[in-house]
């Protein structure tokens, strides 16, 4: 089975490498993403994205100026498929790498236990009794008016956890 | 190859398809369904995986154009300001929708009494209502009775409320010293273990697909309790037209296979469930010499009045970790504050408003639908201020229907079968660009009083075509009406369209409630009247 980056040889590999540093450097407590993106993070997001491997070799080729800077200036003119290609390829394999993601203090999308039987804190600040005190909002058609209707006027937390 | 024609054949498995197949079956039709994407496993979706913001935009985009899977069709978007959005499968575009789950408030089935403008419908608000309380229980809805956005009485939500979330209470605690409406917002959404599905873990996911089957979706809640009825579900058929006979009546659907080869599925009635993009366009390519501007079209309105609901996003920014890539895609809180017209603003109509999660740190890091992005040793200031750190509010218009929004046949794009794809011209109006106008100022003040140090707009989101509805609207006019007033096409007496194409209005909430609704009353209808049904010889 042959591996996706059998596509890149030392030079756009480098290339990218310096793109990366360049979008992402290391600052503030957090790394560089020319450090962090090594083969298996590239590998991780062509796998996932295989879509993505044709317009990153075009962001990464030859013909471009060699400064990040005015490359990317050059791709985000002439090539957007290629240049958003490239952010994209930058970014998730960056913000899938381990450290990183501890560093952010993102665990990831995380399965929660839903606790229904508590009771929510916006009815104990009572955050919903002033909109049922208002009373209706709707447009009663029949009318072309606000609706005039009785609502039970809101309930006490005490009643409301009976 | 069937012989024995089906009592009812549905076009399309998704919400109004399985709703109406559900009903039909358990009321003993003998129903087949032919639905072109396929059946998918929980386990398929990306949600938990570390790839989920990497597939969500190719893989699980919710646009057809970006996946470009064998089984959607492409659409020529080129003349829209607003793209499609929808998704083959059984379960349909339930598979990839929020969940959100409001009604359609009175004043909404009576827009041209109201405010002189548009239409109304051939229904009101009380008659729909008790379909609203029975697909209510059908699907599952999280939420709290008592809304004084609605009109008092009849049922409440039958599970209690998903929580709302850091955000939404910092918004809803805004609202209350505003003095504005606020309300936890409805879902399709399980808060606890219902009809033996499992509830929501408020992973934040929901539009990449449901791992827990919290979400509802019909895969999950009707199409199983369909087949037990005896419905036959046959997947990865495309059909190509409806076949009419000398009477005008529909006989059945000519449809193509995975491998190509095509069939003919008679039937004694069809109902048309493929969404307001697919249905208008198979009446379209169902035209023939007795119906030359397509079957069920002596209106010409067939596919015109395309709505889809122009869709602002407005975001704010707070100092504390909210955890906002956390909780269900539906919404925390609704704001019915802004909706009825008041003329005073300039436009009439208004826009619901939901309170959404914010994706995790791709999204973050990539640029905003606002347009910012940030690079260089601020990049990672940017991330650590947007991830975890937002709440947004998505602003639904509504839209008025125009002739001049329609589906047409494309004459040079085709999908995989060859068969001539939906071409889309679809332009903003006046109207809605100044309603979304005040909703962004409005919303952007209900941020600010809740304490966000920046909101960013995107004043006009082009992937928001998620409501596709009206192209084949009802009413009891059939000069001016695709429809009747139980979604039976006028010119066809045996054809029904029972999907978003119906609507008449949009309203300016998340329609899947409303669809549902509209077509369990259609169904009710078909079994109510049975016996006098028109049917081929």
């Amino acid at each position: 089975m042959s591996d996706v980056l059998d596509r890149f040889d030392a030079a756009p590999r480098a290339t990218l490498t310096a793109l990366a540093a360049h979008l992402i450097p290391a600052a503030h407590g957090m790394p560089s993403a020319g450090d962090v993106i090594d083969d298996r993070r590239l590998r991780f997001v062509l796998e996932a994205r295989p879509d993505l491997l044709e317009p990153l070799r075009t962001a990464l080729g030859t013909g471009l100026p060699e400064d990040p800077a005015a490359r990317l200036a050059v791709l985000e003119r002439d090539e957007p498929d290629a240049h958003a290609a490239l952010l994209l390829v930058v970014v998730g394999a960056y913000y899938t790498d381990k450290v990183v993601r501890e560093r952010l203090r993102y665990p990831g999308q995380e399965a929660k236990v839903l606790q229904s039987w508590k009771y929510p804190v916006y009815l104990e600040e009572g955050l919903l009794d002033g909109v049922q005190a208002r009373g209706a909002i709707w447009r009663d058609p029949t009318t072309g008016r606000t609706a005039m209707e009785a609502r039970p006027a809101p309930a006490a937390p005490a009643e409301r956890r009976a | 190859m069937a012989t024995e024609p089906a009592d009812v054949l549905i076009v399309g498995a998704g919400a109004s398809g399985g709703v109406v197949a559900r009903r039909l079956a358990e009321a003993g039709f003998r129903v087949v369904c032919l639905e072109q994407g396929d059946w998918h496993d929980k386990a398929e979706y990306r949600g938990p995986e570390l790839d989920w913001e990497l597939t969500m935009r190719k893989q699980w985009s919710t646009s057809p154009n970006v996946r470009g899977l064998a089984q959607d069709y492409p659409i020529d978007e080129t003349d829209a300001e607003i793209s499609p959005l929808m998704y083959s499968a059984v379960g349909g575009s339930m598979l990839i929708f929020a969940g959100a789950w409001p009604r359609m408030l009175p004043s909404d089935f009576r827009v041209r009494s109201l405010d002189g403008i548009a239409d109304d419908w051939p229904l009101d608000y009380q008659e729909l209502r008790p379909y609203y309380e029975r697909t209510d229980r059908e699907f599952g809805v999280s939420g709290m009775g008592g809304d004084p956005a609605y009109p008092a009485g009849g049922e409440d939500p039958p599970l209690p409320p998903l929580p709302i979330g850091a955000g939404g209470l910092k918004v809803a605690r805004a609202h209350a010293r505003l003095g504005w409406h606020w309300w936890p917002e409805p879902n399709s959404i399980l808060s606890v273990p219902y009809d033996g599905r499992r509830p929501c873990v408020q992973r934040g996911t929901c539009q990449q697909g449901c791992n827990e089957g919290a979400k509802a979706s019909t895969d999950l809640t009707h199409w199983p309790k369909a087949i037990a009825a005896g419905a036959r579900l046959v997947t990865g058929a495309r059909v190509r037209r409806l076949e009419t006979d000398k009477a005008g009546l529909v006989t059945g659907a000519t449809w193509l296979d995975r491998e190509g080869l095509e069939h003919f599925e008679p039937a004694r009635v069809v109902v048309l469930a493929a969404n307001a993009i697919g249905t208008p366009r198979l009446l379209l390519l169902s035209a023939s010499p007795a119906h030359r501007d397509g079957l069920a079209n002596s209106s010409g309105l067939v596919g015109r009045r395309l709505m889809m609901h122009p869709f602002a996003n407005v975001g704010g920014l707070f100092d504390e970790d909210l955890e906002s890539w956390q909780g269900q895609f539906g919404c925390s809180i609704e704001s019915f504050q802004f909706y009825e017209t008041d003329e005073r603003r300039g436009f009439l109509r208004g826009a619901k408003w939901g309170l959404a999660p914010t994706f995790g740190p791709i999204n973050a890091a990539l640029p905003s639908r606002a347009g910012t992005q940030v690079w260089g040793p601020d990049h990672h200031l940017h991330v650590r201020s947007h991830l975890g750190r937002g709440a947004n509010w998505g602003l639904f218009g509504e839209d008025l229907p125009d002739p001049a929004n329609q589906v047409a046949l494309s004459s040079t794009l085709t999908d995989t079968s060859g068969i001539p794809a939906p071409e889309i011209h679809y332009k903003v109006s006046d109207n809605s660009r100044r309603l979304l106008d005040f909703h962004i100022e409005m919303a952007s003040q209900s941020l600010k009083e809740a304490g966000a140090h920046t909101v960013e707009v995107d004043r006009l989101m082009r992937y928001s075509g998620w409501h596709l509805l009206g192209t084949a609207r009802m009413g009891d006019d059939p000069t001016t009406s695709v429809l009747d007033r139980w979604n039976r096409a006028h010119d066809v007496p045996n054809l029904y369209v029972v999907d978003g194409s119906c609507f008449v209005t949009s309203a300016g909430v998340n329609p899947t409630s409303s669809i549902v609704s509209l077509a369990l009353r259609a169904a009710d209808h078909l079994v109510q009247t049975r016996a006098n049904q028109q049917v081929p010889a």
